[in-house]
Order: structure tokens, then C-alpha cells, then sequence
């Protein structure tokens, strides 16, 4: 398993669908971004490895409130449409900006038509302090057609899960940091039966976003 | 004074052979003494948001003894920390992190970050932050990093 993880980062590897928790735990080390001080290779740029579920994950039962106040029910608002998805939070200066914004710099490559039918969605691990409002403002950064996602934890928890990602309930230390965790995956969902075929690990660049966009939306990745 | 002269030839010749015998093992165990430690690769994240942002660099260490990064400071933030992010997905506060000798320590998206709280300003793409890193061992080292936009990669152009 760890083998055909750092497989050719570009290359989708056929993996059950079991295992995809397994990458969560494996993404550190398959993306290169485990601190190490001494490796020979520690300056190389980290990239992310794309997986090809052959066992396709369907979309779970998830509803929330976006980030214009409104109710969102994934399942029947992104129906037929080619979606990204990411679980993460706003108060994370590293891997989650960075995610959006290699996603946000690939969408902008595509076609205007390609873009339209695109959907991104944010859904925030950390909803006590991700409010709707402070969503919509951070992910506006990156690109305003994103949606973002926050409400009652055990539900985003429980699709997560579903999804093959871990996130534990935030915890407020005592010196008044928080411990909150973000997915180690972007996930994206098929138009044409609205499951993950494709997962992408932490890392994945614009560049590989870039190959990859058109033909998710198209339905043929 | 044949002994003599035999005795210095073979001082000579020993001298001559650690000369010699050193060269051939390279680099590998000499370089200064104590850690020499250099920064490249700094570099700020312009933030989606005014209240916090990510900072990394490579120290490179060509010394022979280890060093230990202990604090890095900077007019940026009141709250300038080093953080990991685990594999979990989750960031704790790293303690001092070691910079071996003949190695490097990288702080890299995913990995070793320095986190800035409680920002001044929002640092902007083209602007510059002053760090200053602080060992054990070394003099502090202050660093400009040039603020980069999100999702910029080392080694990107």
C-alpha cells in the first residue's frame, strides 16, 4: 500500500476504497511533507498524489448552512454537477489556504463554460468559530463562487467519515489555542453518478489540478 | 644524522600521508568548527484573512555540530510561534527543532510552519517580512522573506 502511495505522484493509482483511510494517516510522508531535517530530499517541492477509488464513494447525506446563511442540501443542490469538496478550517495558515488556492488557480485556467458548471465546497471542520459570515469573507479570497459549508458538527463528522476522513471535534486548549484538524483530501464527485472516483492528497499543485479539471467535469475521470 | 634525517623524512612523510589521508575522506567530517548555518528559501503566505498567516524557510547547516532553532521573532504578528501540522491534519506548537550537522531543517506547507497571530498588517504579494531566527548555538539570523501569494510553491516561477 505505502509502495503504490509514492507511486509517480501524477500517476492515479486503482486502490479498494478501504484504503482510502489508510491514506489519510500515510498523506504526511506520500506528499513529502514530513518534517525531516536530514533527508537528501527534503527541497523538493512536495506534491500530491491523485487516487483513483475503484470503488466509487457516494455523496453523503449532509445538509448545512453555506456561507450566504442560506440551507444547502449537498446531495440535491450539487446533483449531476462535477464537485470538489474539502473539510478544513479558516483558523489553519498552511495547508488549507494553500489547498484552496491551487484549487482557486486551476478553475481560473479552465473555460468560462467549464467554471460555470464547476462547484468547490468548503466544509469547515471548525464551525463554532467558522461562521457563514467568516467563510464567505475567507474563501472570497480565493475565488467567490466557492461555497462553503458550516453547522452541527456530528453530522459533518459522521460525512466525513463516510468519505474516508478523520476529523476529531475541536478542542479548546488551556492556554486558549485550539486543536482543530482539516481533511488530508480533496474529493471530487463524478456529474455523471455523483460519487468520488478521484481523490487528491495534500499537495496536489495547480499544475495537477490543472490535467485533471476537465475531464472530472466532464464525467470522464 | 642519517637517523636524523630518516626520522624527519618519516615525520614528513606521516604529515604528508594525514595531509593526504584527510583529503581523501572529503568534506564529509571537516567543515568549520561548531554549526554554520545558513536561510534560503524564505518566504511569507499572503493570508485570505487579516488575523493569521504561515511563514517558511530551509537552514542549512555545513558545520559539523548540530544546532537547535529556539525562537523566531518577528514585527509581523504579536504571536510568532513554530507549529507542525501532523498527519491527522491537525497543528500543535513545536518545541526547538534540531538543525543537524551536514543537514538541513525545512519548514514546508504540510509540515514545520512558522504561524503568525494577532497580524500588525495583512502582508501583501511584493511585500517583505523580517524574521530573526534564534539558536542554541549560532548568533541570530534575520531573514527578509519576500510575501508570496497562496499558493505558491518553492521553485516556482
Amino acid at each position: 500500500m505505502r509502495a503504490l502511495l509514492h507511486a509517480s505522484p501524477r500517476t492515479a493509482v486503482p486502490v479498494r476504497a478501504a484504503l482510502v483511510v489508510a491514506a489519510v494517516s500515510l498523506t504526511a510522508s506520500a506528499c513529502g511533507g514530513t518534517p525531516s531535517a536530514s533527508r537528501p530530499d527534503a527541497a523538493t517541492p512536495p506534491s500530491g498524489t491523485a487516487i483513483r477509488l475503484d470503488r466509487p464513494l457516494p455523496k453523503p447525506d449532509l445538509t448545512l448552512t453555506d456561507d450566504r446563511g442560506r440551507t444547502f442540501d449537498l446531495v440535491k443542490q450539487t446533483a449531476g454537477k462535477p464537485v470538489l469538496m474539502y473539510f478544513g478550517y479558516t483558523h489553519c495558515p498552511d495547508v488549507c489556504p494553500t489547498t484552496m488556492a491551487d484549487i482557486a488557480n486551476a478553475v481560473k485556467k479552465l473555460p468560462q463554460a467549464e467554471q460555470r458548471k464547476l462547484r468547490v465546497v468548503f466544509v469547515t471542520t471548525d464551525p463554532d468559530r467558522d461562521t457563514p459570515k467568516r467563510l464567505h469573507r475567507w474563501l472570497a479570497a480565493f475565488d467567490t463562487r466557492f461555497t462553503g459549508l458550516s453547522g452541527d458538527f456530528d453530522a459533518t463528522q459522521k460525512a466525513a467519515r463516510s468519505l474516508g476522513i478523520a476529523v476529531e471535534k475541536p478542542r479548546k486548549n488551556a492556554d486558549g489555542s485550539y486543536t482543530v484538524n482539516h481533511g488530508a483530501q480533496v474529493l471530487a464527485f463524478s456529474p455523471a453518478d455523483d460519487k468520488v472516483h478521484m481523490i487528491y492528497t495534500s499537495g496536489t499543485t495547480t499544475r495537477q489540478y490543472s490535467a485533471d479539471l476537465p475531464k472530472i467535469i466532464k464525467g470522464a475521470l | 644524522m642519517k637517523r636524523a634525517a630518516a626520522a624527519l623524512a618519516a615525520l614528513l612523510l606521516a604529515t604528508g600521508t594525514a595531509a593526504c589521508g584527510s583529503n581523501d575522506k572529503g568534506s564529509e567530517d571537516k567543515g568549520p568548527d561548531g554549526p554554520h548555518l545558513a536561510v534560503s528559501g524564505a518566504y511569507v503566505k499572503e493570508p485570505p484573512m487579516p488575523d493569521m498567516t504561515a511563514g517558511y524557510f530551509t537552514i542549512t547547516n555545513t558545520g559539523r555540530d548540530a544546532d537547535t532553532l529556539t525562537s523566531v521573532t518577528s514585527d509581523l504578528a504579536k504571536h510568532v510561534t513554530v507549529h507542525t501540522t501532523k498527519p491527522d491534519g491537525s497543528m500543535t506548537e513545536a518545541g526547538p527543532l534540531a538543525v543537524p550537522a551536514h543537514g538541513r531543517l525545512v519548514l514546508r506547507m504540510g509540515g514545520y510552519h512558522v504561524m503568525f497571530i494577532g497580524l500588525h498588517r495583512k502582508p501583501k504579494t511584493g511585500e517583505t517580512v523580517t524574521m530573526t531566527l534564534r539558536f542554541a548555538t549560532s548568533a541570530p539570523i534575520t531573514v527578509n522573506a519576500p510575501v508570496q501569494p497562496a499558493g505558491y510553491r518553492p521553485g516556482d516561477r
